[in-house]
């Protein structure tokens, strides 16, 4: 099937090209996987922060506050606050679980599943990875510009990302790396879409596919059509900001001219809602995948769950318009929104209910990946369904700005993504780096997670239901809001023992990557999708010979196998 | 040497490098179809266009912009065409489309200074921000697309493996069509009409 033999090259011998100029998808997706979590730490710092100051207004941050904020003896200003919320959720999105799910995975996983060497176009790769680098020092350069960085939210909405709204050059810098890192994406897109087209092994159709690579696939099609979409914002935005254009800005704010800021939201929209599918989406396959491994069954409708997960990709693109119900839109708009985004839960159903088809009765193996595959069907299914509130028009124009939503987009996009690619790290690990993560302390780092995740995010639906506004510095200068400060509080505490419960898998993975002697089995999950016919880690070029694929990727406790074991490998014919 | 069967290899790789460059060509469709949706905003939202007692720009310009453009496109077909059947005139083809897009490039600035010579200038309001944008938008992909042109040189020597070198020619050469297409629907929509 493959369209052309990728020819196998020396491996690289120096430093340079081993890991700053590196071609191997390998090398680069666990450079992505390095950076995702450097940036993890990063923004998670950010949220307990912002927390903090949401349960003890007033006090200083504790250990590090005196050291950040000084002049204000320790205390998150109000302005930093702001600056805070929108870098926590500008790294959250692009510059952790992005890498992590799409550079990371995206990278390792596609070639090693379909049986090729190398991605179709090794040095795109190379300089995507090289972009984001740019780009996270642009946006990271903003906190150290006189007026820090951008305090506008990660949705950066006119006016207030208008030189109105910040006059620093943070605003500047933030527009600049988003488009930067859009550029960076966009290379990874086109060149994940070629390879799942053209370097499939011989044999392997688009249903033998593992549904991971299902899922990153239609992930880079939602990259590739969408993020420019962004980067034309962002150009008009920078334009505003630089040359002294007129398309944001309206009324007052503009000296001359009729500029329009809703027209930023459209944009954004049209961006943004396709991007939590491009964050959700490889997370998905990566469940499916996982669920139906660790069950010893098939994955249940496989097809239909490929199927569906492609009609939410078409689906998400006619939709973005409920993210915006409160601008003044017409009700004849809003209605449509409303009725085609409700129709997503129709192909959500069906997938959601095939995952718990194929865990029905299957013998389950309760290792570390499958206790963060099951944490993603119990998250999912909570953040899908207190989305069909925010699709309401009549329910969202109460909700809408709410914590409530910040507590629906976490469950969906945080808590889903984190836990799928937590259960992807522990999973992949020995065919990474060739060693296991120890299962008992994945074990506690899991259920302290899942704990501290739900407090903090069922706090938020909770407080955001009784009224709460997000991004306010101290909504308890409402005296309806008082009340609410002891489950302010609970949710903060949650939020820092789920932090410090990073702590316990990043000790792991570092100790497991530098130090750990015992060297992880081929296959030590038993399962039989083409990674795991070659020896762990993968070695340079992955394949000596292409695989021949015969069957698929869930052949498991099928009375058609040949072997003696409960698994088939995908190059091994069933009877 | 000069050699021009079509081998399995040869289609694979022809195949894979035009579904990259189709995904390539979509993204900067998106990017410029959403600057469109912008400006189709602005101008059905206007009571009278150009807003703002502007007048239009005047067209002599843009045409020989568009024309400019547009004869660049043919003469990079040419070349391509010499380029796969290895005939003669391949230096002469590819010369007058480097000079055609950097004349291309002139006749941009020349519109801008055109219009600063009468007052316009970019913070002037919606219809120049969109005017300016827009063009500069597109000039800078021309740049880009120019320099890409130098990555052509080595398909000019006589006698040399078409096989290698001839993805880089027919993306370059899409990307370079496409650029001419933008350029066109720009020039209907924001001068024309």
């Amino acid at each position: 099937m493959a369209f052309y033999e990728q020819h196998i090259h020396d491996a690289p011998k120096t430093f340079l090209s081993k890991y700053i100029f590196s071609y191997d998808h390998k090398v680069i997706g666990k450079q992505f996987l390095w950076y995702g979590i450097l940036f993890l730490g990063i923004g998670g710092l950010m949220a307990l922060m912002i927390r903090w100051t949401l349960a003890f207004p007033g006090q200083a941050f504790p250990l590090i506050g005196n050291f950040l904020f000084p002049e204000t003896g320790g205390v998150v200003p109000p302005d930093t606050y702001a600056m805070l919320f929108t870098m926590h959720g500008t790294i959250m999105i692009f510059y952790a679980i992005t890498p992590i799910l799409i550079g990371c995975f995206g990278n390792y996983l596609i070639p090693l599943m379909i049986g090729a060497r190398d991605m179709a176009f090794p040095l795109l790769n190379m300089l995507s990875l090289h972009l984001a680098v740019l780009s996270a020092v642009l946006l990271m350069a903003g906190l150290f510009t006189p007026l820090g960085a951008a305090a506008g939210g990660w949705t950066s909405y006119p006016t207030l990302s208008t030189l109105i709204g910040s006059p620093g050059v943070g605003q500047t810098l933030w527009t600049l790396a988003i488009f930067v890192l859009g550029i960076s994406s966009t290379m990874g897109a086109i060149n994940y879409i070629t390879t799942i087209i053209t370097l499939r092994a011989p044999g392997m159709g688009y249903f033998d596919m593992p549904l991971s690579v299902w899922g990153l696939g239609l992930t880079a099609i939602l990259n590739a059509i969408f993020l420019p979409v962004l980067g034309a914002g962002c150009l008009l935005l920078i334009f505003d900001r630089v040359f002294g254009t007129a398309f944001f800005l309206a009324g007052a704010a503009a000296t001359t001219g009729t500029g329009d800021p809703v027209l930023f939201q459209h944009v954004f929209w049209i961006f943004g809602h396709p991007e939590v599918y491009i964050l959700i989406l490889p997370a998905w396959g990566i469940v499916s995948d996982l669920l139906s491994f660790f069950a010893r069954k098939p994955a249940f409708g496989a097809k239909a769950t490929a199927l569906s997960m492609t009609t939410i990709t078409i689906l998400s693109t006619l939709v973005y318009g409920h993210h915006m119900y409160t601008t003044q839109m017409s009700p004849l708009l809003t209605q449509s929104f409303m009725t085609l985004t409700m129709t997503i839960s129709i192909p959500s159903a069906i997938f959601f209910a095939n995952w718990l088809g194929t865990i029905w009765k299957g013998s389950i193996r309760f290792h570390t990946p499958m206790l963060f595959s099951l944490g993603v069907v119990f998250v999912f299914g909570l953040g899908g369904l207190t989305g069909l509130y925010l699709a309401t028009v009549t329910t969202d124009i109460y909700l809408h700005d709410t914590y409530f939503v910040v507590g629906h987009f976490h469950y969906t996009m945080a808590a889903s993504v984190l836990l799928g690619g937590f259960a992807a790290i522990y999973f992949w690990m020995p065919k990474m780096f060739g060693v296991m993560l120890n299962e008992f302390w994945g074990k506690v780092h899991f259920w302290i997670t899942m704990f501290g995740l739900n407090g903090v995010f069922m706090g938020m639906m909770v407080v955001g239901y009784a009224g709460m506004h997000r991004r306010l510095y101290n909504p308890f200068v409402y005296e309806f809001m008082e009340r609410m400060i002891p489950i302010n509080t609970f949710i903060t505490w949650s939020a820092i023992i789920m932090g410090l419960s990073q702590i316990i898998f990043v000790v792991n993975f570092v100790y497991a990557v530098f130090f750990k002697k015992e060297k992880a089995s081929t296959n030590p999950w038993e399962v039989g999708t083409l990674e795991w016919t070659i020896p762990s880690p993968a070695p340079h070029y992955n394949f000596k010979e292409i695989p021949i694929v015969k069957s698929g990727p869930h052949e498991y406790g099928n009375p058609k196998l040949t072997g003696d074991r409960d698994f088939q490998y995908q190059t091994e014919e069933l009877v | 040497m000069g050699d021009n069967k079509m081998t399995k290899e040869r289609m694979g790789r022809q195949v894979t490098s035009s579904i990259a460059m189709t995904v390539v060509l979509v993204a900067f469709s998106m990017l410029f179809a959403s600057l469109f949706l912008g400006y189709t905003v602005f101008r059905v939202t206007s009571d009278v266009w150009p807003p703002m007692g502007f007048e239009r720009v005047d067209l002599f310009l843009p045409m020989v912009s568009t024309l400019l453009i547009a004869l660049s496109s043919v003469s990079f077909w040419k070349f391509q065409t010499v380029f796969i059947k290895n005939g003669h005139g391949k230096k002469q083809w590819f010369s007058l489309t480097v000079f055609l897009g950097l004349a291309f490039m002139a006749s941009q600035v020349f519109l801008w200074r055109s219009l600063h010579a009468k007052g316009i200038y970019v913070q002037d309001g919606i219809f120049p921000s969109i005017i300016y944008s827009f063009t500069w938008v597109h000039a800078a992909h021309v740049v880009l697309a120019w320099i890409a042109l130098f990555y052509l040189v080595p398909t000019l020597k006589a006698g040399l493996n078409i096989e290698d070198y001839e993805n880089r020619v027919f993306n370059i050469g899409k990307f370079w069509h496409f650029l001419g297409i933008v350029w066109l629907i720009m020039f209907i929509t924001m001068f024309l009409l």
